[in-house]
């Protein structure tokens, strides 16, 4: 089991921070920005996307896959007990930064260089961005805000199961990433919505995702997750892709 | 038990944050990955045309147009498209949206328990509560506890339903319409709404309560 897969429902974490920011320091802008320009110029988009970008015409020396499954693989993978000491950005920090050394654009030691010099001045105002403008790449990243990155496919795949018919949720062994939320194995649901056209999911999960398949809503009556922890008069509905789903004896 | 101080670190721990993530898009720029106005770009983006200033326009029509309303639950997407608001509702993180009606018998929350998903276009970019594991993990177990922390009290014959995202459909909630907004324009109506009412966790007010 691994606690960032399986989150919902820890008893005794006290309050909310009802923190209705988006970003609570300056700094957390600039991670979320970088993230988006990599979603955005990520080489997926130049064979395997609708719309067709033509990413190789873009004047980036950014050559690498980078989707929504890299960043969260990043912080799934993370010692659990430390996933919980850093706050959601500085996750994204961590596990962009690390992307950028393993593919080989920098390198960790250029990097704690040019971070140690920032420090060691302590104003940042004195130290600006470079001056290096490239409108094609910003085209390409606004391009992709507008238009995009539909995981829907329009291949014929046969449905394994219908509106209203009982399904279990597969117990499968944990992996660096998924999209099953653990505490969903083994419950009984029914499905509520068979989504006219299958997903994929961009990065493939040794979990089963990977190819275009057909997803559902599935209903889940909170007795059924939770026994008498439930609330009373509660159901939770969650997208739920077929893989990860098998006919209910009961 | 205390509350997870999450959001308060240490000044020195900011300041090493601020200059890793600076030493980072510099040099991501230095090496042609990016440009120098990358970044600016996406958040401009995100201020001035995809925020939740769009959700609000949505709900308020929904609200005063039965028709829109309609055709706002059975297909979102195509719902939005055509309204006047920026080109791109159907951009990054907006490509399949599904939107769940309020009502007295019903009351939707938008949950992420893997992540954070939210609906980009619409809605904007997710606030911290949302993104919050404390949050993640008690909504998805305990969501009527959730909403009176939050200041929602809601009838106990009211079904909670929960939406959680583990896929590839982005949700948002249509609140219900307060009292007392009968005769009020689309952009006062607009006015009143907000993200926390999108997402479920909070109601709109009545203009009278205010």
């Amino acid at each position: 089991m691994k606690i960032q897969h399986n989150l919902a429902g820890i008893e005794n974490l006290g309050e909310i921070d009802f923190q209705k920011r988006v970003f609570v320091v300056p700094w957390e802008e600039r991670i979320f920005g970088i993230h988006v320009a990599m979603m955005a110029l990520s080489n997926h988009l130049d064979k395997d996307s609708v719309p067709d970008y033509s990413i190789s015409s873009v004047p980036t020396t950014f050559d690498s896959f980078w989707s929504w499954g890299h960043l969260r693989m990043g912080a799934e993978g993370i010692n659990p007990f430390d996933y919980f000491k850093f706050r959601y950005y500085e996750k994204w920090l961590g596990g962009i930064s690390g992307f950028f050394i393993e593919e080989g654009y920098i390198t960790e030691e250029e990097l704690d260089a040019k971070t140690a010099l920032y420090l060691e001045d302590g104003n940042l105002d004195n130290a600006p961005l470079p001056d290096k403008s490239e409108p094609a790449i910003d085209a390409q990243v606004i391009k992709y805000l507008r238009e995009g990155d539909s995981p829907q496919r329009d291949v014929k795949v046969r449905p394994k199961f219908s509106v209203g018919d009982k399904i279990r949720v597969k117990s499968i062994t944990p992996t660096d990433h998924t999209r099953l939320p653990s505490n969903l194995q083994g419950k009984v649901g029914t499905i509520d919505v068979a989504y006219p056209a299958p997903y994929t999911y961009f990065f493939p999960t040794t979990d089963g995702l990977g190819k275009p398949m057909p997803v559902y809503n599935v209903k889940f009556e909170a007795t059924e997750l939770w026994g008498e922890l439930a609330e009373p008069n509660n159901v939770y509905y969650n997208d739920l892709f077929e893989t990860y789903l098998e006919k209910a004896k009961r | 038990m205390t509350k997870y101080d999450g959001f308060n670190y240490d000044r020195d721990r900011e300041i090493y944050s601020a200059a890793r993530v600076r030493a980072l898009e510099s040099l991501l720029i230095e090496k042609g990955i990016i440009s120098g106005e990358t970044v600016d770009k996406v958040l401009n983006y995100f201020e001035t045309e995809m925020g939740p200033f769009n959700g609000a326009k949505i709900v308020a029509k929904a609200w005063t147009d039965p028709k829109f309303k309609a055709q706002l639950l059975k297909d979102c997407n195509a719902a939005v498209s055509n309204i006047g608001l920026p080109v791109g509702m159907s951009g990054a993180e907006g490509e399949h949206m599904k939107v769940v009606e309020n009502t007295a018998e019903v009351h939707n929350i938008v949950i992420c328990t893997l992540c954070s998903c939210y609906p980009w276009p619409t809605l904007g970019l997710p606030p911290y509560w949302f993104k919050d594991p404390t949050f993640r993990a008690r909504a998805a177990r305990e969501p009527r506890a959730v909403l009176t922390e939050f200041g929602v009290d809601l009838p106990a014959e009211t079904t909670i339903s929960l939406w959680d995202s583990s896929a590839q459909i982005r949700w948002f909630v249509l609140p219900k319409r307060p009292e007392g907004t009968e005769g009020m324009s689309e952009e006062e109506l607009a006015a009143l709404v907000t993200p926390e009412a999108m997402m479920g966790v909070a109601l709109v007010p009545s203009p009278s309560a205010a």
